[in-house]
């Protein structure tokens, strides 16, 4: 009887509420296009034929069969670009690795309150990330621990973001105490503590941070372009500067480099191909990602 | 107490980072004599900088090492020249610069004067072919300090004199036009072109001229694409560099009617509207389309197959005549300025330390003449490319040849080899292919028709100072809102605003442009 009188209660929307769900709808709606838009176009026009002569707008209502692969049959058949694959996605696994595998133990001994010369060592973090050295005695750092022409290069100098600890920290500190006592008193030393109480508790914050630390490794050109002398090191941002560059830069080499595919459908195909890794994880980490950056918001 | 402790404890470590941070290198013996090859590193500019690097098997690494007794450890520099400057400054910060590397001339400058660089002036003796073939006096003088010494070997890098004005000459003919001669004609043209239908499809969607904004240290705002409208005020380029009259052209009056004359051309709607908007590949991608028939475009990219098909498919029938840039008013044409395009290939100075120049310039002559010069510039003959009926390189084996997607790895250092002015290498490059309709067309021919053509030496131009930012903004964006219409074109506001220039910066920008000038033997 009861489940039957919850099962019947509907809610009734006033005329304010359905003015603002209109209004609401709407407004999301428009900016979805404007988001999608470009991307269509790139997408369209990654599959645009050699020898499509009308508009951009025209050739995002190109059908699907008139669609050409040309394109990506010559990145993916480009070797260069596989090598470029292959250092990005190395350089993102062992680079979010690292970075977490720093990052987290930092955070967490912030967040314990009786930690001594706490406050210290947060002065000594902080300081860097108010004044930043700048390249060049990065530069001689990393030429001098002979970092150079190694992907380490890449991330390493970065591995801990003080902005990312700071969140995580903050996030550690939200975790009730009493859990660290009860794990003490039940045994466990700090590292135990951490990795089987509090880290448990932290997928959300660690998904997070990941993903930031994975966004920043994958799309960084900088370092990259800095450290790495050998051409068989440099990763996807590098080839596809490279790449967007190369109707100014080589006109005066005639032939193309990718065959039959025109040079804006070889742009197009490779900035979507170097979003494909973020555009699958993301759908996997999207529910840590509200929780975990909500979590961290009260700094300081 | 305690915490006082920690604090001291803590200051002293930090400061002692500071006592140990020293390198250990200082003060390090000679380097004992070499034994095995010479180990050189170098950076390049690829030729081609989307395709792979050079093959770790090229075969010039092997005979490099078996005839002259060198390990080549050759790596690409980035594609963007602002990316490569920021690179060779990071590692000359560092005292990490390569043995041998290529460097624009303003970094070359700032390495240069900072004694990094190796003083070359008794290499070139060294270099009889390649000095012959690429080092005359304008070159040597192009990396001469005050000191009269050389500190790098400028080569070219770039075809000069390698565009023109193109008009669509079917439409010429549908209209019963010639070609202009004169601006008036030219406007006329522009007229035409605009409003009586060129294309014959009955609607008005064509326009007379079309551009895009392209600027560079010598081609300030609106840019190359509108030169040869500049060139016939005599107004063409950043610099004037005549003796007489040296100083930048935005100073003088007829750089006024050069923009009472393009407002009169935007007004009347006779040129692309999206002339402001387009980037390289929109602008391109327009004239295949058969949007506009008036512009200024580089050879390889108007003329070569690759480059044409689309216009061709579109239009099998169409064409276009290379012209001679339109007399002004005061009987001044000009397509544009013309620069060398150098770039500077230095020895460091810590590889000249260590004994490693005359293997340096050994290598480097290697690939001036003969098999090294053929090797970088077509890669290796029977495989990429053989002689063809002409006399001149042809690429043999499709994707393997040198202008086939693999092949081109085996040439990216063909800038070091070529000097991008003769037939042998400029006809393998732009070979003879044939339209839809059957007529023969060749970059090459478009090329000699462009170098033709007037222009206007503005060599050294190129590396005068450049403006700050802030006065680059200053005048950009206020002629842009005078050819807009958003500030009224009238002689007075144009005298405030270059008052107002002058007043940022300009002035002072001009008489350093103009001492350097002088003191470099720039000026003519």
């Amino acid at each position: 009887m009861a489940k039957k009188k919850k099962e019947s209660v509907a809610v009734r929307l006033t005329a304010a509420d359905k003015g603002f769900n209109i209004t609401v709808n709407t407004l999301m709606t428009f900016l979805l296009v404007i988001i999608v838009i470009p991307l269509w176009c790139t997408i369209t026009m990654s599959f645009r034929p050699n020898d499509y002569l009308g508009s951009y707008i025209q050739g995002m209502f190109m059908a699907p069969w008139h669609w050409s692969f040309s394109a990506y049959h010559a990145l993916l058949g480009n070797n260069g670009f596989l090598i470029a694959f292959s250092n990005s996605l190395k350089i993102l696994v062992f680079g979010v690795a690292t970075a977490l595998f720093l990052t987290i133990p930092l955070a967490y001994g912030l967040s314990v309150k009786d930690l001594r010369g706490r406050s210290i060592i947060s002065i000594f973090i902080i300081i860097p990330y108010v004044f930043n050295v700048g390249v060049v005695p990065t530069y001689i750092l990393v030429a001098k621990l002979g970092l150079r022409n190694h992907l380490f290069s890449v991330f390493a100098p970065v591995a801990i973001s003080t902005y990312n600890c700071l969140i995580m920290r903050a996030f550690f500190e939200g975790i009730p105490n009493d859990l660290r006592e009860s794990a003490s008193i039940d045994g466990c030393n700090d590292i135990q503590t951490m990795f089987k109480i509090i880290l448990p508790l932290s997928k959300a914050i660690i998904m997070t941070i990941g993903l930031y630390y994975g966004v920043q490794f994958w799309n960084d050109y900088f370092r990259p372009m800095l450290y790495l002398d050998k051409d068989y090191l440099r990763p996807l941002p590098i080839l596809l500067r490279n790449i967007l560059l190369a109707a100014g830069m080589n006109e005066f080499v005639e032939a193309n480099a990718f065959g039959n595919a025109s040079i804006e459908s070889i742009k197009a195909a490779s900035v979507f191909m170097s979003a494909i890794p973020m555009v699958i994880a993301y759908p996997f980490i999207q529910k840590y990602f509200t929780k975990g950056t909500l979590a961290g918001s009260v700094k300081g | 107490m305690k915490k006082t402790a920690i604090v001291v404890l803590a200051v002293m470590l930090l400061l002692a980072q500071s006592v140990f941070a020293n390198g250990a290198q200082e003060g390090a013996a000679a380097p004992a004599a070499q034994s095995g090859p010479v180990h050189i590193e170098m950076w390049y500019n690829a030729t081609q900088t989307e395709v792979g690097p050079l093959p770790n098997d090229w075969v010039g690494y092997q005979i490099l090492k078996d005839k002259f007794n060198i390990d080549l450890e050759a790596s690409s520099l980035p594609s963007a020249y602002g990316d490569q400057d920021m690179k060779i400054q990071a590692a000359a910060a560092a005292d990490q610069l390569p043995d041998f590397f290529c460097a624009s001339r303003e970094v070359w400058l700032r390495l240069a004067q900072n004694g990094m660089l190796a003083d070359v002036t008794d290499l070139y003796a060294k270099m009889p072919n390649r000095t012959r073939i690429m080092f005359d006096e304008g070159a040597i003088a192009y990396t001469t300090l005050d000191d009269g010494r050389s500190y790098g070997f400028a080569t070219p890098s770039a075809i000069s004199k390698n565009e023109g004005l193109l008009i669509r000459e079917d439409w010429l003919n549908k209209l019963g036009l010639k070609v202009p001669t004169t601006l008036d004609e030219l406007y006329d043209v522009l007229y035409a072109f605009r409003n009586n239908d060129p294309d014959g499809n009955g609607k008005k969607d064509t326009y007379g001229y079309g551009a895009f904004v392209e600027t560079n240290t010598y081609e300030a705002y609106p840019g190359r694409r509108f030169e040869p409208l500049m060139g016939a005020f005599g107004v063409e380029g950043t610099w004037d560099m005549h003796k007489a009259s040296a100083g930048l052209q935005i100073h003088k009056p007829e750089f006024y009617d050069f923009l009472v004359f393009l407002k009169k051309v935007i007004d009347n709607d006779l040129i692309d509207p999206n002339w402001m908007a387009y980037k390289k590949d929109d602008f391109r991608a327009a004239w295949k389309q058969g949007k506009f028939g008036v512009f200024r475009e580089q050879n390889s990219a108007y003329a070569s197959q690759n480059n044409f098909t689309p216009f061709d498919t579109n239009f099998p029938d169409g064409g276009f005549v290379i012209v001679e840039p339109p007399v002004g008013p005061n009987g001044k044409k000009s397509i544009g300025p013309s620069v060398r395009g150098l770039r500077i290939w230095c020895i460091s100075q810590k590889a000249f330390e260590e004994g490693k120049a005359d293997k340096i310039c050994e290598m480097f002559e290697w690939m001036a003449d003969g098999e090294g010069y053929e090797l970088c510039g077509w890669g290796i003959k029977g495989e990429q490319w053989e002689i063809g009926p002409n006399g001149v390189p042809v690429s043999i084996n499709g994707e393997k040849g040198f202008d086939g997607p693999i092949g081109q790895t085996y040439i990216q250092l063909r800038s070091m080899a070529f000097n991008y002015g003769s037939d042998y290498e400029l006809v393998s490059r732009y070979p003879v292919w044939t339209r839809k309709n059957g007529k023969q067309q060749s970059a090459l021919w478009a090329l000699r028709e462009m170098q033709e053509k007037t222009w206007t030496n503005a060599a050294g131009s190129e590396a005068l100072p450049v403006p700050s930012t802030d006065l680059k903004t200053y005048y950009e964006q206020g002629i842009a809102e005078f050819l807009t219409g958003k500030k009224e074109l009238t002689e007075a506001n144009w005298k405030a605003f270059v008052e107002q220039f002058d007043k940022l910066g300009g002035k002072a920008w001009e008489e350093e442009g103009v001492a350097k000038a002088k003191a470099n033997g720039f000026l003519y």
